[in-house]
């Protein structure tokens, strides 16, 4: 299973992953991220370009 | 409901666009202990570090911009056209559609294997003067820097800089108060950019490699790819984008370590400070100084009615020396900051700013382990201190280190 974990200390809300990834990120109304915990692998490179497009670098993901 | 915001006696007022007004000065900073927000002759500006946090990132806002041309009265034409479909002024599922396609080209983890080459090319520029002890640093370093970067990207040929140079400064004019009486220059060298990119483009379609350009001609997302149209768009505005900012943002770099020699000394033996560097100059000392959103909706913030079609500009060295969040709110290279808004925030983040802090993060400690005490030689010129700003020219003399 494929974890997923965002730096909340680093996270800015920019939401660029929800562009990226827009399955597993989303910005909610008042703009704070959330996201899926657990991937399946049909979404890897979704995330993966979600991970290089944070302007912070705060997502981070264990297989 | 509305609440005027006119002659509120106290809500600071700020006339923007008096070519004397100063960021970095008394009057910005009483106006922030004042209030969060000033009226300004076009529309408001926030001042303080949280609030221009959340209001960068605000569905309620969108990018101010795209109604620019038809503001000085062009409606039409090839810089009309190219600005109204470029990714700088598209919203919703449009704009998140090409960013997704752009997106891969510009992962940091490929911008990085650039470095060398850069660090290659900053010291043939140092190589030129260091001898002589001074230099115009606008000329000698920050322009051929940011511009031959962009060429190293691109995978030009790198002699042809000065061109791109010209080309990208001439379509800036754009930008500026003048827009309308440097139409047809600005149209030519539209003009010219379309050519050089279509040209760029074929040639990588004909026979893709691993460069950057292949990488963008190659993009497909699910099946979609970019259009012919929509690639040179997206090179058009990489070089529109990527060129005076670098080059504006590496003279206000070398401004903030002269006014800061220690910090500077601190770079020279420390050279693994050189993306802390980057930051520290574009919190305390950017170029782009304020980045424009346009109200999409009538909502209320703090209490402030912000009226559907309000301009708001969100203000970056304001925000970024706020004493609210940076108690100590001078350069510190080894200062632990909250992250600065000078690559702007939300979705219209700038694309390019890992390439951006990948190169100035590679010619910061190089100059610095070259030059020891630069200091002001006379003769500066500076852009006014509204929109984007920076030395027009910088001589400088120092000491030869290495």
């Amino acid at each position: 299973m494929n974890t997923i974990d965002v730096d909340r200390s680093l996270c800015d809300n920019h939401g660029q992953c929800a562009i990226a990834a827009p399955a597993v990120f989303r910005m909610n109304a008042e703009g704070i991220l959330e996201y899926e915990a657990t991937v399946e692998d049909a979404l890897l490179d979704e995330v993966e370009e979600a991970i290089d497009v944070c302007p912070v670098q705060a997502i981070f993901l264990k297989n | 409901m509305s609440t005027p915001t006119i002659n509120v006696p106290d809500v600071p007022y700020l006339d923007i666009s008096d070519p004397s007004f100063a960021m970095q000065s008394e009057a910005l900073r009483s106006a922030r202990e004042q209030s969060w927000y000033a009226r300004t002759n076009f529309g408001l500006a926030v001042l303080r570090y949280d609030e221009v946090s959340k209001l960068l990132k605000s569905p309620q806002l969108i990018q101010g911009s795209a109604k620019w041309p038809a503001h000085n009265g062009v409606h039409g034409g090839l810089f009309y056209d190219w600005w109204t479909k470029n990714l700088l002024v598209l919203e919703g599922e449009d704009h998140h559609r090409i960013r997704r396609l752009l997106n891969p080209a510009f992962s940091p983890r490929l911008i990085k294997e650039l470095v060398p080459r850069f660090q290659e090319l900053a010291n043939e520029l140092v190589d030129a003067f260091i001898e002589a002890g001074e230099c115009e640093f606008v000329r000698d370093f920050a322009e051929p820097y940011a511009t031959r970067v962009l060429t190293i990207l691109l995978g030009i040929p790198e002699s042809e800089w000065p061109k791109i140079a010209r080309l990208a400064s001439t379509v800036g004019l754009a930008l500026g108060v003048t827009f309308k009486q440097d139409l047809d220059k600005v149209e030519a060298a539209v003009a010219e950019l379309y050519e050089y990119a279509e040209e760029l483009i074929k040639d990588r379609q004909a026979d893709p490699g691993e460069d950057f350009v292949s990488r963008l001609v190659l993009a497909n997302r699910d099946g979609d790819r970019l259009s012919d149209e929509e690639l040179r768009n997206a090179l058009v505005l990489l070089i529109f984008g990527g060129m005076d900012t670098t080059r504006n943002q590496l003279g206000l770099a070398m401004q903030s370590f002269m006014r800061n020699p220690e910090q500077w000394e601190l770079l020279a033996r420390r050279p693994d400070l050189g993306g802390k560097a980057v930051e520290e100059v574009m919190r305390t000392n950017p170029t782009v100084t304020w980045v424009t959103r346009e109200a999409v909706e009538d909502f209320t913030y703090q209490g402030l009615f912000i009226e559907k079609g309000t301009t708001v500009h969100l203000f970056t060295q304001s925000s970024g020396t706020d004493p609210r969040a940076f108690p100590d709110p001078g350069m510190d290279l080894l200062g632990e900051h909250a992250p600065h808004y000078g690559f702007g925030g939300g979705v219209h983040h700038c694309l390019g700013h890992f390439v951006a802090r990948a190169d100035m993060s590679e010619a910061l400690p190089l100059l610095a382990r070259r030059l020891a005490d630069p200091h002001l030689a006379g003769g500066d010129e500076w852009l006014p201190d509204s929109g984007n700003t920076g030395p027009v020219r910088l001589p400088i003399a120092f000491t030869k280190r290495a």
